[in-house]
């Protein structure tokens, strides 16, 4: 256990080496979020509702949802496909580490650092801009909350660790993830809320993983599911994150078949 | 035995491609496939506390067997066996007790000091914290870097980075090394101590080496025994005096000579490798060594004159050759 902890430490670490860097990217995140909540307070005046949202609730979901992507769509795990082209796999391979594991941790130490610094600039958002926001304070629907934020986080990871893993098979490791990035974001909810879809396009949508990546955290969050609706979802997002999980055990293990450990 | 191979063999499938773009088109639907024997059937096992030299061009399969005794790669057939587990396998049981250097791997991290991944190294093989500083100091003491442990990676010059693979390599003291081209790219003083550094190793440790380099000067001073692979096949596997006795039947003899002689008188003599005055440099076959040297005192006036094997290097040359 320890090994990992060193590895989140370590990764931690790195990150202040570059701190302009590290500065530009947060002051990158804070503006995205200033964007998009002018835009949408412009759009709903308060006293009115679009699609069923009224100012509140939309602009909670808007701020919401690039929380909880800053928390669950930031995964390095891409890079695995680098790692097998460059042959620096190897490393990896000679010591006993569990590569998935150490990714994870890479992870881990990533996302504390992500949700330390988001919240500092919320907060401070909030403070200044007093923006009209829902406040959840039934204590099982902000537990419900933080459970499906960590299946979404475990079932990015896997997707993101799967794409890496085409680099056993093909250097092109950059074209499939970028057109994953494109449908992702739409798919699971990033642009705007899914439920103003039509309906049987909605409910076709809720078969898929990526629904439960942004959009069913924040719906859980903000109490516009029932508790019935919870239950489906979290079984439905445990099937995929399973299956997810299998698919990337197989495909490893038929990738290390073929792996030349090239380069070096 | 502590290595045991047999029948070990590695294929590779590659595919060629023209060059041009109309090539590179093609090259998306259709891909002649190629399989490159790697290694080809090889056979043979080492003892505890042996250091072995493995030598032989370049794409001859050196790396490749490597690869597959660490449990890098999946080997196309054969067996494969170190303190009885299965490489490729990758038991962690297996892996801490067995180190793999090759002259260009990165496993330090880049912006963080080379202490960072060492102490990750210690947490990685769960080594105790005594233990730990002891290698650690051991290692650095050794190999001159201790007052740069804290300095950031991509500070480092090439050499002081090699030297700090080493220790994260060796932190955890393994009873198995495989050190593939060790000495690339150091300079000469720092070639010396590494070999100095692996012989020690190897006494102290009691540890198994099996070591490849393109210098026969790493080989010829610490190897008894050495494999010769040519092509995926083993050509030779044995001791390396008895390599010079097999493969070169003959002796070079270098002669001072203290007068100037007419060129024609040398004319006459057999196996002339090279004149200049003063020095002559000619073969002999071993059997006629005595004859061909009272037959050269007696016709030239000589200040010097030694016997000597031809270098190794000219040796594994010829083996090449013939086997290719």
């Amino acid at each position: 256990m320890n090994k990992y902890f060193r590895v989140a430490k370590l990764t931690w670490d790195e990150t202040f080496i570059y701190r302009l860097n590290f500065v530009m990217w947060r002051a990158r995140s804070i503006l995205q979020i200033l964007t998009l909540y002018f835009l949408w307070a412009s759009l709903i005046p308060s006293g009115t509702s679009i699609f069923g949202y009224n100012q509140t609730s939309m602009l909670t979901y808007i701020l919401g949802t690039s929380l909880v992507s800053s928390i669950v769509l930031s995964s390095r795990s891409h890079a695995v496909g680098d790692e097998i082209n460059s042959g620096n796999l190897s490393n990896f391979l000679l010591r006993p580490i569990n590569y998935f594991f150490y990714w994870f941790a890479r992870d881990i130490g990533d996302k504390t650092m992500n949700i330390i610094f988001a919240i500092v600039e919320l907060s401070l958002l909030f403070a200044i801009l007093r923006p009209p926001l829902f406040i959840q304070t039934e204590s099982l629907y902000l537990l419900l909350t933080f459970f499906a934020i960590i299946l979404a986080l475990i079932m990015y990871f896997l997707f993101n660790f799967l794409l890496g893993l085409i680099g056993f098979w093909s250097p092109e490791v950059w074209a499939p993830r970028f057109i994953f990035m494109i449908l992702l974001n739409f798919f699971a909810g990033g642009l705007f809320p899914l439920d103003i879809l039509p309906k049987f396009i909605f409910s076709f949508f809720q078969l898929l993983p990526f629904t439960y990546l942004l959009y069913f955290p924040i719906k859980i969050y903000l109490g516009q599911v029932t508790i019935i609706e919870i239950f489906t979802g979290i079984t439905i997002s445990l099937f995929w994150t399973m299956l997810l999980y299998m698919i990337v055990q197989y495909v490893w293990k038929k990738g290390l078949l073929i792996y030349t450990a090239q380069g070096r | 035995m502590v290595i045991s191979v047999s029948h070990l063999s590695k294929y590779y499938k590659t595919y060629q491609k023209e060059p041009g773009f109309l090539e590179s088109v093609k090259s998306l639907f259709s891909r002649r496939f190629e399989t490159i024997p790697a290694v080809d059937d090889i056979s043979f096992s080492i003892g505890e506390g042996e250091l072995v030299g493995f030598i032989g061009p370049n794409g001859a399969g050196k790396t490749t067997t490597l690869k597959c005794l660490s449990g890098l790669l999946y080997p196309t057939g054969g067996k494969v066996s170190v303190f009885g587990f299965t490489p490729w396998e990758r038991k962690y049981e297996f892996l801490s007790q067995i180190a793999l250097v090759m002259g260009q791997k990165n496993q330090l991290w880049w912006d963080l000091p080379a202490l960072e991944t060492f102490i990750l190294n210690k947490e990685i093989y769960e080594i105790s914290t005594k233990k730990f500083n002891e290698k650690l100091s051991e290692l650095s003491a050794l190999l001159k870097v201790d007052h740069l442990l804290k300095t950031p990676v991509r500070k480092l010059s090439l050499g002081e980075r090699m030297k700090m693979e080493l220790i994260a390599s060796l932190i955890h003291s393994p009873k198995v090394l495989f050190l593939d081209e060790p000495t690339l790219g150091l300079d000469v003083v720092m070639q010396q101590a590494l070999r100095d550094f692996i012989k020690e190793y190897n006494k102290s440790h009691h540890a198994t080496i099996i070591l490849t380099s393109h210098y026969m000067k790493d080989v010829e001073s610490l190897c008894k025994r050495i494999i010769i692979i040519s092509s995926g096949k083993i050509i030779f596997d044995g001791v390396l005096s008895s390599l010079i006795k097999q493969h070169s039947p003959y002796k070079l003899i270098k002669i001072i000579l203290k007068k100037e002689v007419d060129e024609s008188a040398l004319r006459a003599l057999d196996g002339v490798l090279n004149f200049q005055y003063p020095e002559l440099i000619l073969t002999s076959p071993n059997e006629k060594i005595s004859q061909v040297t009272s037959m050269l005192l007696k016709q030239f006036t000589i200040e010097d004159l030694t016997i000597q094997d031809p270098p190794i290097e000219d040796i594994i040359r010829q083996i090449f050759n013939r086997n290719q």
